[in-house]
């Protein structure tokens, strides 16, 4: 017998019209349902997404073929991404069938669904199948019987389930039918190569041909106008993200983790800085809400959300969404809640995990500088009061900048102001210059840097708060005064290259200031100590430590440095035992975003809680490599009722203390 | 040489802080004689001219009409200086004084000096000694600068002063009293703050004590008010206040940067905490290395 | 109607001051500048008044100083003030609290400023004259250490704060010069459209030698740093003893204990 099947079997060739048209039809509602949302992503202002399209593409394929992000969690992500890939694989045998049935085999007299080639193809799309009714079964226990926290259910998840069921369903029905009539007991060889399609078939056997026929040729319609309505059904559910989602792939910002847009602060014509409404946001801030299928990883891994904070960065975008669909006019802030918005410490987790690539950040700043731009407004009292310290004396304390320089008074460092050579410029930053514990880190890193024979310079009082938490805040404005006044000393002094100890800084100076004309490269000490120990001009002494360590967000997620520091702690003689939340997965201390200035006031306490989490490794040490986070694990440590069991040092002073050559001529 | 000094009442009564203009001009080595718009009955125990203005009549508070009558007094005596308190009546009324007189005024006098005044500048982190270009000057005292040396004891002279009309731009509405709404900590003399070391909420009432034994009022740290163990309103700090109190005890607070920022103006700083090395000690002109909860009580008991 | 507000540029006082050459006034070199605290309250009022009367009034902030006091008249222009007024003088801190009133009396004279409003006092020098002296030099009611203040149609109710937190409430009617206390609202932070249209805002520049008059009534003898604080002493040991020893530190070095 031939291994082939007679295509539209029972159906005859008159279906071919009608069912194009329909197709077409659905196709069509489904192209409509898609050009109806275009006016309202252009109500954002526009944004330049369409360059570097080589790149943009490979992104895409990459994503949506290998399911890369949504694999990221595993749990539900396995059963995505093989449901996806059954499904793409049932689409293509689609496809094929209809090349050959309404092409190839009319026009060219050629069938290709014939023989070896046939049985591969009924046997992977019969397991195909299969499998994506298992994945389905999956999720829908999933969404319906253990009820994930935080996971809402609404209307589109039943419409699609049952879609999805019922065509999956339907399709090994008219299979099983078909091939009750023609394949089993006729052709055994072939049918043993549809095991589905031969399992649903037997129960079939019982019935008359006529009977055969008939149900055969209901439930293929049925099927039919089942996959009609998924593909109208698109653009008007959840389904828009198999377009909404992979588009998102494409249109990615290609630009520098955690970059910014500017503001130009001398353009008289602009009215309006920051997100007001969503017209001051871009189109791709309001498409993000269309690629958002409410899978709520982002939200699972907010350290606001976690503590009781009123931000869900999954609600925030898609209120941004529902505004721009349903209330264009209305105010962002209040729809999407002040405190909401200033709950944020920027800290990158959600924009991070997210498999659908939105980009939940830049948002909040945007809707921030609104707040601070436009209205003065500010989180917080003590926030203003830090705020207006750093624009007269440079730094959020109040403390004269005078002293800014005075941690160094009797160490091998040099003042730039004093003229001399160095090999570095060391951007302290305001913590380690002028809160007692912090300094610990800028002493340990000279020290260091003389072990090396590193000719360390600084800048001293000349030096001012890189404005970081201002900008986070919305405060573009006075971010750029600073920093315009930072980068004229620095590039005054000729500086070839800066090293600092903290991240924000790093972050700052490092890509926010190559907008303002800073071409300097910036290094963050971790990296700097690293490579020092590889090129052999820093030799430690190791001694044995166990310890556990805290990947600050802006030196893990936002710069991609994750193993470095742990290999120099290594070479310390550091025995690790890694957070259950370390690495990407690291948990904020809660300091970002501008937060170090401000007060925690609602819910529990973001550092208590990662404070509580290195406890629970059982090791001794906290080690940390920002001086944000080591204010915060001090206070957490307190504060949680950790003390004595847990103490947190920074990186450096564990360095510092295993130095081979003593620091020479040190206080 | 002659001083007039201008006595304050309010509420029907004489203000204490009067005797102080006494004790400056002892100090001074100067004459005196007094001028006091009030009740007969409050005038001040002092021996000498007391020049009187009722208050029935010119108000408790009235610059205009009390400037004519403190220039009436210091014509008839022919005062060199005429001295107020530096108050919320002094600074008011001293330069209207002076303006009408021309002379100068030199405000909120700390010392005496070789042939100077001095007075405090920039949060008294330094201090200027002023001389007046035109032999007379209107003098105003630092509250509490000067001390009486013990209880006063004389009987004033009392002249009657009477103004020919008492019109003036300026209406006496009355007094409000101060609002029960939280603890403003930025006008308390005395502050005894509370930090961790003194361990627990049940604790803080000995802090109280203590603050309630000196006068002043409660303070405390960040981890405090956020533990719940004291209402907000107390907290000292960049979060929270910031104080210029002329004594501030802290009690158990090691000196987080941002507490020191909020009292590093205060005039005398006492620390108290186990831990010699702790940051407060470095802004504390006194450090009492010993355990909050042991030397508090003592210290509060001996002040009682 | 018109409002004067009057400030000052002082240096924020967390700095570490230092005896000038001259041996008269504070060193201002290493100084971190800002407007007067006392003086933001006085700006802040001036333009909520000026809202609260339909924006109609017209207010001009004044500062006298080298060129550096420009940086607290933008920031006034920020809040809300329509015009500026910059006596220019490099020796401004030399001049006497009267002298600077009747720098001040010199502008304002012919004016006809319905509402004078400045700080109580300055936070370098304090001498809480300035203000009271103008009123006086311009023959104007004059009100001082407002905490509160309602303003109609010419009539001013103006709260003064006194001591231990009780208020005299007092009426006045316009013109009039008000003297300013911390509270008595919240300054505003600008706004960043405001930061941009008061670059615009006419900043008149007036040699001082135009204004000044008076010779000065009071000057300096010499400055220098307070008696040093005996360098922390640290007590140790019996509780009793150190108790004994701390009551006599507190009545030997404060007033506190009476």
């Amino acid at each position: 017998m031939e291994y082939t099947r007679e295509i539209y079997w029972n159906l005859g060739h008159g279906v071919v019209l009608p069912m194009y048209l329909f197709s077409m039809a659905a196709v069509a509602v489904c192209a409509w349902g898609f050009y109806r949302r275009l006016p309202v992503y252009r109500l954002g202002k526009p944004l330049e997404r369409l360059d570097q399209l080589p790149r943009r593409a490979a992104g895409m394929v990459r994503n949506v073929l290998a399911q890369s992000r949504v694999l990221r969690v595993y749990d539900p992500g396995l059963l995505h991404s093989v449901f996806f890939w059954a499904f793409g694989l049932l689409f293509i045998g689609t496809l094929l069938v209809m090349a050959q049935a309404d092409f190839s085999q009319p026009v060219l007299g050629v069938v290709f669904l014939k023989g070896a080639f046939y049985k591969l193809f009924s046997l992977v799309l019969d397991l195909a199948g299969f499998a994506a009714l298992v994945m389905l079964g999956g999720l829908l226990v999933r969404r319906f019987a253990v009820k994930p926290e935080g996971l809402e259910t609404i209307r589109d998840d039943y419409v699609i389930h049952s879609l999805l069921f019922a065509i999956i369903l339907t399709g090994f029905f008219a299979e099983g039918l078909r091939m009750a009539a023609t394949e089993i007991g006729i052709n055994p060889d072939l049918a043993r190569f549809s095991p589905v399609g031969l399992l649903v078939g037997r129960l079939f056997l019982g019935m008359t041909p006529a009977h055969l026929a008939l149900t055969h040729k209901i439930l293929w319609w049925v099927h039919f106008f089942l996959v009609m309505g998924f593909v109208a059904a698109i653009p008007f559910t959840k389904l828009r993200h198999i377009f909404t989602t992979s588009a998102n792939y494409f249109l990615a910002d290609l630009g520098p983790k955690g970059a910014i847009a500017g503001i130009d602060l001398e353009d008289e014509s602009v009215e309006q800085f920051g997100a007001a409404r969503v017209t001051d946001l871009s189109w791709k801030d309001i498409f993000d809400a269309d690629a958002c299928t409410s899978c709520k990883r982002c939200q699972d891994r907010c350290p606001a959300h976690a503590t009781g904070k009123p931000l869900s960065p999954m609600q925030l975008v898609k209120k941004i969404g529902e505004t721009a669909f349903n209330t264009p006019e209305a105010a962002l802030a209040a729809a999407v809640g002040e405190e909401a918005l200033w709950s944020c410490t920027t800290c990158r987790a959600c924009q991070e995990i997210c498999p659908a690539s939105i980009e939940h950040v830049n948002k909040i700043i945007e809707m921030r500088r609104n707040l601070a731009l436009m209205e003065g407004a500010f989180p917080g009292d003590e926030v203003r009061t830090a705020v207006s310290n750093v624009e007269v004396n440079g730094n959020p304390f109040g403390l004269a900048y005078a002293g800014r320089g005075d941690w160094a008074e009797g160490l091998d460092v040099t003042v730039m102001g004093e003229g001399g050579e160095v090999d570095i410029l060391y951007f302290v930053g305001c913590y380690a210059s002028f809160d007692k514990r912090n300094r610990e880190i800028a002493r340990s890193f000279i020290a260091i840097c003389n072990a090396a024979g590193v000719r360390v310079g600084i800048l001293g009082k000349e030096e001012k708060c890189c404005g970081e938490p201002a900008r986070k805040l919305g405060n573009e404005y006075l971010y750029q005064t600073v920093a315009r006044e930072n980068i004229e000393v620095i590039k005054g002094y000729g500086v070839k290259r800066i090293v600092t100890t903290c991240p924000h800084c790093f972050n700052t100076l490092g890509r926010d200031y190559r907008d303002l004309g800073l071409e300097v490269p910036v290094e963050h000490y971790t990296t700097y100590i690293g490579a020092l120990i590889r090129n052999d001009r820093l030799a430690l002494r190791p001694q044995q430590f166990d310890f556990t360590y805290h990947d600050s967000c802006y030196l893990g997620r936002y710069m991609d440095i994750v193993d470095e520091p742990r290999e120099v702690l290594a070479a310390a003689g550091g025995h690790l035992t890694e957070m259950e939340r370390s690495g990407y997965e690291s948990f904020c201390c809660s300091a970002g975003g501008g937060r170090i200035l401000a007060e925690e006031k609602i819910g529990s306490r973001i550092n208590v809680a990662r404070v509580q989490m290195a406890r629970e490794t059982g090791a001794p040490l906290l080690v940390s490599n920002c001086p944000f986070c080591l204010t915060m694990f001090e206070d957490g440590i307190k504060t949680g009722g950790c003390e004595g069991e847990l103490v947190v040092r920074d990186l450096a002073e564990i360095v510092a203390e295993r130095l081979e050559k003593a620091a020479p001529a040190q206080l | 040489m002659k001083a007039l000094l201008v006595c304050e009442y309010r509420e029907r009564a004489l203000l204490p802080a009067s005797y102080e203009l006494v004790a400056f001009a002892d100090r001074l080595g100067a004459e005196t004689a007094m001028v006091l718009i009030g009740d007969p009955s409050a005038a001040p125990r002092v021996t000498g001219k007391l020049y009187l203005a009722g208050a029935a009549r010119y108000g408790e508070y009235n610059p205009d009409l009390h400037k004519r009558i403190v220039l009436e007094a210091a014509q008839r005596e022919r005062a060199d200086y005429i001295v107020f308190l530096h108050s919320s009546y002094g600074w008011d009324l001293a330069p209207r004084v002076a303006a009408a007189l021309r002379i100068g005024q030199i405000s909120e006098i700390v010392g005496i000096a070789d042939g100077g005044f001095e007075v405090g500048i920039c949060n008294a982190k330094l201090r200027r000694s002023v001389v007046p270009r035109t032999g007379r000057a209107v003098l105003t005292l630092q509250a509490g600068a000067f001390t009486p040396a013990g209880e006063a004891a004389g009987t004033p002279q009392i002249e009657q002063i009477d103004l020919a009309g008492e019109a003036s731009p300026l209406e006496f509405v009355g007094y409000e009293p101060a609002e029960e709404k939280g603890v403003d900590l930025t006008k308390a003399d005395v502050i005894v703050s509370a930090g961790r070391g003194v361990g627990k909420k049940e604790n803080v009432p000995v802090i109280a004590a203590l603050a309630k034994a000196l006068g002043g009022e409660l303070g405390a740290s960040r981890p405090v008010v956020d533990a719940g163990w004291v209402e907000h309103s107390h907290q000292v700090g960049t979060t929270g206040q910031s104080v210029s109190p002329k004594l501030y005890v802290a009690c158990g607070i090691s000196g987080a940067i941002q507490h020191l920022a909020g009292m590093k103006k205060s005039d005398f700083v006492i620390a108290i905490n186990k831990d010699k090395d702790a940051p407060i000690g470095e802004v504390a002109d006194v450090l009492v290395v010993a355990d909050v909860l042991q030397f508090v009580p003592v210290l509060t008991a001996k002040l009682v | 109607m018109k409002i004067l507000v009057c400030i000052k540029q002082v240096p924020d006082m967390e700095s570490r001051f230092k005896v000038n050459a001259g041996g008269n006034w504070y060193d201002e070199s290493d100084l971190a500048w800002r407007m007067n605290e006392y003086d933001e309250y006085a700006v802040e009022q001036a333009v909520q008044l000026k809202e609260q009367l339909g924006d109609a009034p017209e207010v001009t902030v004044l500062s006298i100083g080298p060129d550096r006091v420009v940086e607290p008249i933008k920031k006034a222009l920020a809040m809300g003030c329509d015009r500026a007024v910059h006596v220019q003088d490099a020796a401004a801190a030399s001049k006497d609290p009267w002298q600077i009133a009747s720098i001040i009396a010199a502008y304002a004279r012919d004016k006809d400023f319905d509402l004078l409003l400045t700080g109580m006092q300055s936070q370098d020098r304090g001498s809480a004259q300035v203000g009271v002296t103008v009123a006086e030099q311009l023959g104007l009611p004059c009100a001082t250490t407002l905490v509160g203040l309602a303003y109609d149609n010419g009539t001013v109710i103006a709260k003064r704060e006194l001591e231990g937190g009780l208020k005299g409430v007092v009426k006045l009617k316009t013109p009039a010069l008000l003297t300013c206390q911390l509270g008595l609202n919240t300054p505003r932070y600008p706004t960043l459209p405001n930061i941009m249209k008061a670059k615009k805002k006419e900043v008149l520049a007036i040699p001082v030698a135009e204004l000044l008059t008076e010779q000065e009534l009071t000057g300096t003898a010499g400055a220098y740093p307070p008696p040093k604080k005996g360098c922390g002493t640290v007590l140790e040991g019996d509780l009793g003893a150190m108790a004994d020893r701390l009551i006599g530190i507190l009545k030997e070095k404060t007033a506190v204990m009476r």
